[in-house]
């Protein structure tokens, strides 16, 4: 296994191999399998991403039990065929993507968790707006996936992925990570702008805290994932362009955890701080459970 | 650095249903667990939550994910969404706690788990720690109490005399092992916890079960 970002970076440089033949190599090693399973497996995985995007952006789009999210993914469809973006129609494009995926994950639909639920739109955002952009042929769908699995499994194993250990930086922040790093990969980068791109991206979320209303996976979580996908390639191109974090990827993974482990449990998806602690937030809360709410901590 | 996330698809999966993977499919998951523990569907189920799963189970379907577990649905089966309503359909007694304490175990999303029938109960506490990955940090079953290390995958294998010398050598070939423990109860019968490096195949699961009187695979 792979202990840090740095190692896995010298490994692809000395081996002359790319980040995601690693992952694969790890992953037949660890579970006793074949290349053909775990190749398999992770084109299965691809497929639900997939169908998660096409599902929440059509028709009328799909809406979660309570209403409080739905149907933006439409919207956002909508917006782009009609107006001229200001941020662009690819950024928007991994925007609507972004949304589509989440809003079919609060409605209780099937999503790949990449690499929690909550953060489950913001890599295929990035992945399938770069599918477009770049022309990614399906091996290259595919090793987008295991690559930023590759970065996710050192930041799950060396920080963390839970909002209730470490708030949403540890969701959306790692998630954006992950997806930067694979980008600069399909783009043709190299291992350490890679490295380079998941820092950028992770420590432009540091500090982002958990606070779903309600407890619910809906708001704020839906339009996280929008950031995380837009972070994603604003990293990406910036290390791809030559930038460099000056941190090393390893100590903000690190300064990511610290961070999460002095967040106040308030914010870390009790649903007790934040947005859900706003006169509107608790107002959601108690038309959904209809019962008064207790913010008196835990 | 802690190796709990050993897989690629513990960071890309699991595939399943909404809304959350510690919440909703890390809790199918300890659902899962106590079934496998208990090996059998029970006449009752208690549940109770702490921290973060006490202040939030409701919003985020932590409720009919355990309950799925339970009755051995995948996280991503369509009647996930249903299955408290299947379980009390089938006369399965079924109850939620909101404990206000901190979790026995350490961790805020913490659900333990009681399964009985007439003839037996179980307990198993456990802990979602990201993304769908669970921990499993106390079982109590039969005569025994136990504190396993927390990560998976945990194999127990429960009989009447020592049989865990060929089991730690074939798992040792299989897996590899992290950590082992023999506990030994009052009434002479044994208990040998492993933990291991690897998943194992489920043809591998079976050739070793009919080694033992009783095995447990977490």
């Amino acid at each position: 296994m792979f202990t840090s970002i740095e190692e896995l970076v010298a490994a692809a440089v000395k081996q002359h191999v790319t980040l995601s033949d690693l992952m694969i190599e790890q992953e037949m090693q660890n579970t006793n399998s074949t290349k053909d399973e775990v190749w398999t497996a992770m084109e299965r995985n691809l497929a639900v991403m997939a169908d998660a995007v096409k599902k929440g952006a059509s028709g009328e789009g799909v809406y979660s039990q309570t209403g409080l999210t739905g149907g933006e993914a439409v919207k956002l469809k909508k917006y782009r065929q009609s107006h001229h973006t200001l941020a662009g129609d690819t950024v928007l494009e991994a925007v609507q993507d972004a949304i589509a995926t989440n809003e079919v994950n609060a409605s209780m639909g099937v999503i790949c968790a990449t690499p929690t639920a909550g953060s489950s739109g913001t890599l295929p955002g990035v992945l399938f707006m770069l599918r477009k952009r770049l022309n990614l042929n399906h091996e290259q769908l595919v090793r987008f996936l295991f690559t930023a699995g590759a970065f996710g499994l050192i930041i799950a194993n060396n920080a963390m992925i839970a909002g209730a250990t470490g708030g949403c930086q540890a969701e959306v922040g790692s998630a954006s990570a992950m997806a930067a790093a694979a980008a600069v990969e399909a783009a043709g980068g190299t291992p350490q702008q890679s490295a380079e791109a998941l820092a950028m991206a992770l420590s432009n979320l540091l500090g982002l805290v958990c606070d779903p209303v309600a407890g619910l996976v809906e708001l704020p979580c839906v339009k996280r994932n929008a950031i995380g996908a837009g972070n994603a390639l604003i990293a990406a191109d910036m290390a791809l362009a030559g930038l460099t974090n000056k941190i090393p990827a390893d100590e903000v993974v690190a300064a990511m955890k610290k961070i999460g482990e002095d967040m106040p449990q308030t914010l870390r998806e009790t649903g007790l701080g934040g947005l859900a602690a706003t006169p509107t937030g608790i107002k959601m809360k108690m038309q959904i459970f209809g019962k008064s709410v207790d913010l008196g901590g835990v | 650095m802690t190796t709990n996330y050993k897989s690629v698809f513990d960071i890309i999966g699991p595939v399943m249903i909404g809304p959350s993977s510690s919440h909703t499919a890390g809790a199918v998951a300890i659902g899962q667990a106590a079934r496998k523990v208990f090996q059998s569907t029970p006449r009752e189920i208690v549940v109770h939550y702490f921290e973060s799963f006490a202040q939030t189970h409701r919003g985020h379907g932590t409720d009919y994910a355990i309950v799925s577990g339970v009755l051995g649905f995948s996280p991503a089966d369509a009647r996930v969404p249903q299955a408290v309503t299947i379980a009390r359909q089938q006369q399965i007694k079924v109850v939620f706690k909101e404990e206000k304490g901190k979790s026995p175990i350490g961790h805020p999303n913490t659900a333990v788990i009681q399964l009985k029938n007439a003839q037996k109960s179980i307990e198993i506490a456990g802990c979602s720690i990201g993304g769908g990955t669970i921990e499993i940090r106390r079982i109590k079953v039969g005569e025994f109490d136990i504190q396993p290390q927390g990560a998976l995958p945990v194999l127990l294998a429960l009989d009447d005399d020592r049989t865990d010398q060929l089991l730690l050598e074939q798992l040792e070939v299989l897996t590899g092992i992290n950590y082992h423990h023999i506990y030994v109860a009052d009434t002479g019968r044994q208990l040998a916890e492993f933990d291991l490096n690897k998943r194992l195949k489920q043809d591998e699961v079976r050739a070793l079960n009919s080694t033992v009187a009783e095995l447990i695979y977490l």
